[in-house]
């Protein structure tokens, strides 16, 4: 009978870039930027990394197919390097990979880097794809705003709340996320705007304003895992360990029959229930101290918070404006700045929630750092609110 | 049973162009145009096409038609393809039997009308589209005078609305216009030269044929249904001594001249009003004649649910917006940025696999749960049962907006790109592209019917890919 990843692998290093608009970086600089930090971290030598994994989406945009680009930036000894995109669970996918290896005993030392460079592609926003060539005859060529503002008309018409109410409560989300990321010195976006600015900002996709956005980010994260027995032969202290990591795409449900209702993440439901289980978290508001969410937009993370069970279900927009995810509030979120300010280089994402978890863990996040926190939680949503890929972790002192 | 016209269909698109705009806006190069500022002409949308209001015409005809069609006929001077079976896009479209016989017609401005005189004289089954979608160059006469649209009739043995009574067409190479290949334009020459040795010399003769084969006299016919320039009609009228209340209208004030759909187009708006046993002359001209007397029948006043174009034109979008209109039809070429860069190639082997589900918006129903589901899958996505969805169109079902977006980033030649997740009766949901929404008009919960297309416009390789898009639902 399988247990699950609970407090099998400890993270032992981590680093990254400062994300932005990196006009004088490539994809190599960026990968050894947070390497280089991450190596450092973890104390441990170039050469004992024996496996590695990389995240990157948009490959035809940046550094190209496969593992080569992590391979042929570092210099890496010919070990093996295995390429994973899961659209914006690409991060937490390589992490995944990196995590599965050390556990099930095939190497001592994995490394995961996820890196993007989106800043070259001359585009505001993601640049265009194809979805395939069937799906391009009859899929609408939406936007991530555009697919994801959807949540909002769909939730709206659910609980039938008031539309100025739920744009407020996105403001409120995109408030707290810009006064996050003035505290965090690798942040994209670092400056303070109202709830007013929020409001009337152009509108980019109804009722989706400018403000209702992430940063489009370069950027890169990298960790380094071991077992939690070499760890402890490292002697690690205060050792962090992966608690859960659960993946869930989409299968049709959502898309293709009327039972989806269009107002919540079915996939992130599922992949939070797992998660909880693997992690042993039965009450997840008093467990968790922290959640990193994928907040593309605002109301992806206030339908989110209902969706990890962080408030109840329609309860959202009170929750959010009553402050529960602020900074000082009971289960913070995006200390960091989250999508929104830290900013969203693809591949680097699911990477950079856990390095704030990581940092906020050891008390080593600076002018942001929470009380004590002992467990945290990240969440990428990969896709389109109707067809996606949701991620969960959780993380958290190896006492806790 | 009998053999006869069984029913019939017309289209008109939504959006009006305001011809006063036009003129507040070419008439310091063009004061000419003075005269004509006045109504609107019908306009397509972006994503419309002779194809597409075929389409469009089709299905107002065959709503709630038990027949069979065997064979379609498609008339138009602008087919979207040269080389590519344009009545079968639309019979696939209407989701026709695939035993089915396709022919396109063009070439003229009668050559529906030539073709329908042609069916009917040898009681032919088919299914009769003619549709048009003339450009006109910024600033023209033809501007102000065309519109878009189609209409179509449905010819068969059951219980006609109307019965043929006789037709004659003569040909004389008289060029009152004309439109080579490969030239977007059309080129008219004088309209009194037209009138004078054309319309006054020419259409008299056949009309007169057409009546004498019949057996009865010009002045025992009700509605005259003919197709061409207002002063050419009067003078035609005038000189047969027939009373002017007797021709139907152009729709000139509404529409504008909608090319080789246009008798069609008056047909279906005099159908849609005329009594029993009325007989109706259709007259088509361009390079000659058709003439042809058709008497309707008790069966159309039951037949008739609404059809024709007065529910089109009632559901109107009315535009004074020049370079909208400009934009739209491709007259003027606005910056729309990087995102319209796209590369719309269409893998036209992938197309084939699944041509029935994209042109026919065929989806699969679950045989064991009942699941309706877009796209078909070989596994059931409610039940997991393998290989047991059977075929099932949803073009014709009423779908209800269950989430939607206006997306200004999103690269359309209309923004807003509209889309969103629409639930169908029968039970799918599927997320589509809108069309033909105005910002700021959709709720969650609108009803909407689904409209055949255009998708994408590759423009390297001059490809247009068909799709069905959720529209404003105007019921028969």
């Amino acid at each position: 009978m399988a247990s699950g990843i609970r407090d099998k692998v400890a993270i032992i290093g981590m680093g990254c870039t400062r994300f932005g608009e990196r006009w004088d970086c490539g994809p190599e600089e960026l990968m050894i930027e947070a390497f280089s930090e991450a190596l450092t971290d973890s104390g441990v030598s170039r050469d004992q990394i024996e496996m590695a994994w990389l995240g990157l989406f948009f490959q035809e945009q940046s550094a190209g197919k496969s593992g080569l680009p992590l391979s042929m930036a570092l210099r890496l000894p010919n070990i093996p390097v295995t390429r994973v995109e899961n659209m914006c669970a690409t991060g937490t996918e390589a992490l995944r990979g990196a995590v599965y290896a050390v556990a099930a005993g095939a190497c001592d030392i994995a490394m995961a880097v996820g890196v993007e460079k989106l800043k070259d592609t001359g585009y505001p926003g993601l640049p265009e794809r194809s979805k395939g060539t069937f799906d391009d005859l009859w899929l609408p060529n939406a936007t991530a705003p555009g697919a994801f503002a959807q949540l909002a008309s769909a939730y709206q018409a659910k609980h039938g709340c008031d539309s100025i109410d739920l744009k407020r409560a996105m403001a409120h989300i995109s408030v707290k996320s810009h006064d996050n990321g003035l505290l965090n010195p690798k942040a994209h976006l670092r400056r303070a705007i109202t709830e007013e600015q929020a409001m009337n900002a152009p509108m980019i996709a109804a009722p989706l304003g400018l403000y209702d956005c992430c940063g489009v980010s370069d950027g890169a994260a990298c960790a380094i895992v071991t077992s939690v027995e070499k760890a402890k032969e490292m002697g690690i202290k205060d050792m962090i360990t992966v608690k859960a990591m659960q993946l869930a795409p989409s299968n049709g449900f959502e898309m293709s029959t009327t039972d989806w209702d269009g107002s919540y993440l079915q996939t992130t439901r599922i992949a939070a229930a797992r998660a909880y289980k693997e992690a042993g978290i039965t009450d997840p508001i008093k467990q968790l101290d922290m959640t990193e969410v994928h907040d593309c937009f605002s109301v992806t993370e206030l339908v989110v918070m209902e969706d990890l069970g962080l408030c109840e279900e329609g309860g959202a927009i009170k929750a959010v404006l009553d402050g529960k995810f602020d900074k000082d509030g009971e289960v913070p979120c995006q200390i960091d700045g989250g999508l929104k300010c830290f900013g969203h280089p693809i591949g680097a994402s699911g990477l950079r929630m856990a390095y704030e978890i990581y940092l906020q863990l050891q008390g080593k996040a600076g002018e942001r750092q929470l009380e004590n926190p002992s467990m945290g939680l990240t969440h990428n949503l990969g896709g389109h609110p109707f067809r996606n890929v949701a991620s969960v972790s959780v993380l958290g002192l190896h006492s806790a | 049973m009998s053999y006869g016209i069984l029913s019939f269909g017309a289209y008109v698109p939504s959006l009006r162009l305001d011809r006063k705009a036009v003129f507040e806006a070419v008439g310091w190069a063009t004061p000419n145009l003075r005269g004509l500022a006045s109504g609107e002409r019908s306009v397509a949308n972006w994503d419309e096409d002779a194809i597409t209001m075929a389409v469009e015409a089709g299905l107002d005809c065959l709503a709630n038609t038990e027949f069979s069609v065997p064979h379609i006929c498609m008339a138009s001077t602008t087919f979207p393809f040269s080389d590519r079976s344009n009545s079968g896009l639309v019979a696939d479209a209407l989701n026709l039997q695939r035993s089915i016989a396709t022919e396109d017609f063009g070439g003229s401005r009668r050559a529906g009308t030539s073709a329908l005189s042609r069916a009917l004289s040898n009681s032919e089954s088919t299914l009769m589209i003619a549709s048009d979608c003339r450009e006109a160059q910024p600033g023209s006469v033809q501007e102000m005078n065309y519109g878009h649209g189609s209409a179509c009739v449905l010819l068969g043995e059951g219980k006609p609305i109307a019965e043929f009574l006789s037709s004659s067409s003569e040909h004389e190479d008289l060029i009152d216009q004309y439109r080579a290949n490969g030239i977007e334009y059309d080129y008219s020459l004088e309209e009194r030269w037209v009138r004078e040795e054309g319309w006054l010399k020419i259409a008299p003769d056949a009309m007169q044929g057409a009546a004498s084969k019949a057996g009865i006299e010009l002045s025992d016919i009700d509605h005259f249904v003919v197709h061409g320039n207002g002063g050419a009609v009067a003078a035609v009228c005038k000189k047969l001594g027939l009373e002017r209340s007797r021709f139907s209208d152009d729709l000139k004030a509404t529409c504008g001249d909608t090319g080789a759909a246009h008798a069609f187009l008056m047909l279906s708006h005099v159908l849609s009003n005329a009594g029993a046993g009325e007989t109706i002359m259709l007259v088509g001209f361009g390079q000659g004649v058709d003439a042809l007397i058709i008497k309707t029948t008790n069966h159309l006043s039951t037949a008739r649910q609404g059809r024709g174009p007065e529910r089109f034109m009632a559901r109107r979008r009315a535009t004074n917006n020049y370079t909208f209109y400009l934009s739209l039809r491709e007259r003027l070429s606005l910056d729309f940025g990087l995102r319209a860069e796209r590369d719309n190639r269409t893998s036209l082997s992938a197309f084939y696999r699944r041509r029935r589900d994209i042109n026919s918006m065929l989806g699969g129903r679950c045989s064991n749960c009942d699941a309706l589901q877009y796209p078909r899958s070989i596994i059931c996505v409610s039940c997991g049962t393998s290989n047991s969805q059977v075929e099932e169109s949803l073009s014709g079902l009423t779908g209800r907006v269950k989430s939607f977006t206006e997306d200004w980033l999103a690269y359309t030649p209309s923004p807003p790109y509209i889309y969103g997740n629409i639930e169908f009766d029968g039970g799918a949901n599927v997320m589509l592209e809108f069309t033909d929404f105005e910002p700021g008009s959709l709720s969650t919960g609108d009803e909407v019917r689904l409209a055949f297309r255009v998708k994408d416009r590759d423009e390297k390789r001059k490809f247009h890919r068909y799709f069905w898009k959720p529209a404003p639902l105007t019921r028969l």
